[in-house]
């Protein structure tokens, strides 16, 4: 066993005794594993970072982004957990999607395949009610639940996802039942609430802010209004402690070098703080909340006991 | 937002611009004439490079090879009976007859003129109606697009060819295909034995590579090398002197046009099922139906027409709602999102000069499709005839490889297109018609999704299909198109 005392003890070690190493590294082209197609979230994401890891890197480092898409990022991400840790490649991780296929599917990796390097984008969640609907609070969001259970209809992206583990949890907190509609995709929830085919829907902020005036945004569920819909109230501040999101961000194999993983965990940690990159991603709506190293683990530990909970109390499949 | 339209025109008016659709246009019929290859792949493979170009460059470049494929797809699909495309599958039931009765030339000039009409048309429906038409999409929750499901499902009746029993086979086999991968609901496993690559589904351009490329060049390799037979050019006459010989399609081109543009703003079918519906449309309008497979010059101007006429459409709902119509149209929002452009009724009054550029590209990449498609593309492509067929046959071969290869990278998908080369030759060979696979498979998925979902929503009521007008009328006219043909046969017979 590898206690923490020892880990940080050894770390510190090498950190003064590699010298020489962690300036070899990057020695040749880092691949980035991207799980989804070229032009999606994630993706836009990974492109808008990566030039200014490479900048942090030094060492005329250069990534490379390599689309493995498919069955929502597994097979990108089993590519990365199955890779050789040497630094050469890393990959996109998605929270909590990454951690709930572990659970509803036979999946090659686990929570311990990978070294947590940074979470980059936080989007929190929204609940939305079409104009319709007459619900433009969570009160009455709630209330309606309450004097007839499940004859609320609530789209969302699929199950599984940040929306339906969001809903969950605010059935939990609020002690209510909804009717959960998983479309292929927020688009598809959003139009059909759009066009009142269901009442309301599960989305995330940055699929929302373009929307605002179609639809009636009732709360965010984050512990601060968020600047891409300043004007939206928090649940907190509607007196529901309901917080919860989609989180993206990079993950290399379990087992790096440590001076390697010092030095990403460096070059992300600046890159997260880089005027020109949070321009950039504000820019493509990937509202930013970085986590660096040990605190993403914790997070993804965190959203893996979430998912497991809902798993186990109400499975999807 | 006229205002708009003609501020944002002077923009577009850039040698770069220009360029940029120029390219576009003659990539795009490149790479929509081989097989395997299609505009989404194109256009995706496109994005990672936009990065560093100016929007305006980077939308034209999309712009043109989205209009240019759509037209070539139809050169295969005449010249050989392979559609480059999923959208030209209905352009060779009669353009390849024509080809072999030595009038390929036309056929193929037909198809040009045809796209650019239907390309013309679908970018002035997105620059005059994109936010009325937009409304319309509204209106189409999933028991009204489960009904369009049926209606076109409905419309295999049309396609099932000499024997009705064989027919209703494919359109099964189709279905079939389409129920492999995840659950649409809950993201079950179905068909997939434990192959990951399987949980998406299978994607179409795989099936398509499989089942329509291949029995043909297995044709090509059977024929002996006979040099003699293949020395044949294509026979051209100059466009302008051909081009009134179509004016009588008139009708044909203005009922295509809205259908595609129709279906292109619905979300989710695309320019395969405008081609097919629009074909069977003009077919039933036609005097002569029977003559109709066997190299109607009409036929191939209804299929070409509307799946050009489905692609600026497609990008109405992309546009203001974020919903893209068609697969290509989800990509080019991933072009979009690169630059930043957030897809919504905002995009419209932060970026007039971009969202408004964008339209008139559409509209100048119909238009060159015409001089580009025309003479230049159209004669280099023609010579490929004159190769050896089995030169010919290896080359398609290895298109096909390259094509199913670079969607997804992986050996996976060919190995998945072979089997289905192996199951179309056999069914080739047995007489079974190719089209009801395609069309089974991509409505069949398509009407399952929404009728599980309207489900959903209605509480398990079945009712709730029918709970409201635009399901209803939808409802009739399903009901029109399959008793109609009967009635009016009885009518015949009994008189």
């Amino acid at each position: 066993m590898f206690n923490y005392k020892k880990k940080a003890a050894l770390m510190s070690a090498l950190l003064f005794a590699s010298g020489a190493a962690l300036a070899d590294y990057p020695e040749k082209t880092i691949t980035l594993i991207v799980g989804f197609s070229a032009g999606g979230g994630t993706d836009v994401m990974a492109r808008n970072v990566a030039p200014y890891v490479e900048k942090y890197l030094g060492n005329n480092a250069s990534i490379v982004v390599k689309n493995v898409p498919g069955a929502s990022g597994q097979i990108g991400i089993t590519e990365v957990a199955h890779s050789d840790p040497d630094g050469y490649t890393i990959g996109t991780y998605n929270l909590p999607g990454m951690m709930a296929r572990t659970l509803d599917r036979d999946s090659k990796y686990s929570a311990d395949s990978f070294t947590y390097l940074a979470n980059i984008v936080s989007d929190p969640n929204v609940i939305v009610t079409s104009k319709k609907s007459g619900i433009t609070n969570a009160n009455e969001f709630i209330e309606a639940a309450k004097k007839a259970p499940k004859s609320i209809t609530v789209g969302m992206s699929s199950l599984g996802g940040d929306d339906h583990l969001g809903l969950t949890k605010f059935q939990n907190i609020t002690n209510t039942e909804y009717t959960i509609i998983p479309f292929k995709g927020s688009s598809g929830a959003r139009t059909a609430v759009m066009g009142g085919h269901v009442a309301a829907a599960v989305l995330n902020i940055s699929e929302v802010a373009a929307f605002k005036d179609e639809l009636n945004v009732i709360g965010v569920a984050r512990s601060k209004r968020s600047e891409f819909a300043p004007d939206v109230k928090t649940f907190k501040e509607q007196g529901v402690e309901f917080y919860n999101g989609a989180l993206r961000g990079f993950v290399a194999p379990a087992g790096l070098p440590i001076d390697i993983e010092l030095k990403l965990l460096e070059a992300f940690n600046k890159a997260a703080n880089d005027p020109e990159m949070l321009a950039k991603m504000n820019a493509t709506a990937n509202p930013v909340e970085a986590s660096i190293g040990p605190d993403f683990k914790r997070l993804n530990d965190e959203l893996y006991q979430l998912a497991k909970q809902a798993w186990e109390t109400t499975p999807w499949k | 937002m006229y205002m708009d339209l003609i501020s944002a025109l002077p923009s577009v008016l850039t040698f770069d611009n220009f360029f940029a659709i120029v390219i576009g246009v003659l990539s795009g019929i490149a790479v929509g004439a081989m097989p395997g290859l299609s505009a989404t792949m194109a256009i995706s493979v496109l994005v990672p490079f936009t990065f560093g170009l100016d929007p305006l460059v980077a939308l034209g470049l999309m712009a043109g090879i989205y209009n240019g494929a759509m037209y070539g797809g139809a050169i295969p699909a005449i010249l050989l009976r392979i559609p480059g495309t999923p959208a030209a599958v209905a352009t060779s039931f009669d353009g390849y007859p024509m080809a072999q009765q030595g009038r390929g030339g036309f056929a193929l000039q037909i198809a040009v003129v045809s796209s650019a009409i239907g390309g013309i048309a679908s970018a002035l429906a997105l620059m005059l109606l994109a936010p009325p038409l937009a409304k319309v999409t509204l209106l189409f929750g999933p028991s009204e697009v489960f009904w369009i499901a049926v209606f076109g499902l409905c419309s295999i009746i049309f396609l099932l060819g000499e024997s009705p029993i064989k027919g209703l086979i494919s359109a099964c086999f189709g279905i079939f295909v389409s129920m492999v991968g995840a659950d649409p609901i809950t993201s079950e496993d179905r068909f997939i034995f434990g192959q990951l690559e399987l949980l998406d589904g299978i994607n179409m351009v795989i099936l398509l590579v499989g089942l329509y490329a291949m029995p043909p060049v297995i044709d090509l390799l059977e024929q002996p090398l006979d040099t003699k037979e293949a020395g044949k050019a294509l026979k051209t006459e100059s466009l302008l002197r051909s081009l009134p010989k179509m004016f009588h399609f008139w009708k044909t081109w203005l009922r295509s046009s809205l259908i595609g543009i129709w279906i292109g703003i619905l979300p989710g079918a695309g320019g395969s099922m405008a081609a097919f519906m629009s074909y069977n449309e003009a077919r039933r309008a036609s005097n002569n139906p029977n003559e109709w497979g066997q190299g109607e010059p009409e036929g191939v101007a209804a299929a070409e027409t509307a799946n050009n006429a489905d692609t600026a459409s497609a990008l109405i709902p992309a546009l203001t709602l974020g919903i893209p119509g068609t697969a290509v149209a989800a990509v080019m929002l991933g072009g979009l999102l690169v630059h930043g452009l957030q897809p919504g009724p905002m995009l419209f009054r932060d970026n007039p000069d971009i969202v408004f550029g964008f339209m008139w590209q559409f509209l100048f990449g119909a238009i060159l499709l015409i001089f580009l498609g025309g003479s230049l593309a159209t004669n280099s492509f023609s010579h490929l005839l004159k190769l050896p067929r089995p030169v010919l046959g290896s080359i398609i071969i290895v298109l096909m490889f390259i094509g199913v290869y670079s969607i997804n990278e992986r050996m996976f998908d060919v190995y998945l297109m072979l089997g289905f080369g192996l199951i179309g030759y056999v069914m080739d060979k047995f007489k079974f018609p190719l089209p009801p696979v395609v069309l089974g498979l991509i409505l069949g998925g398509f009407a399952e999704e929404n009728l599980r979902l309207t489900l959903l929503i209605g509480q398990g009521q079945w009712s709730a299909l029918f709970a409201n007008t635009t399901s209803l009328v939808l409802v009739a006219m399903t009901i029109a198109v399959v008793v109609g043909p009967m009635l009016k046969r009885l009518f015949v017979k009994t008189k």
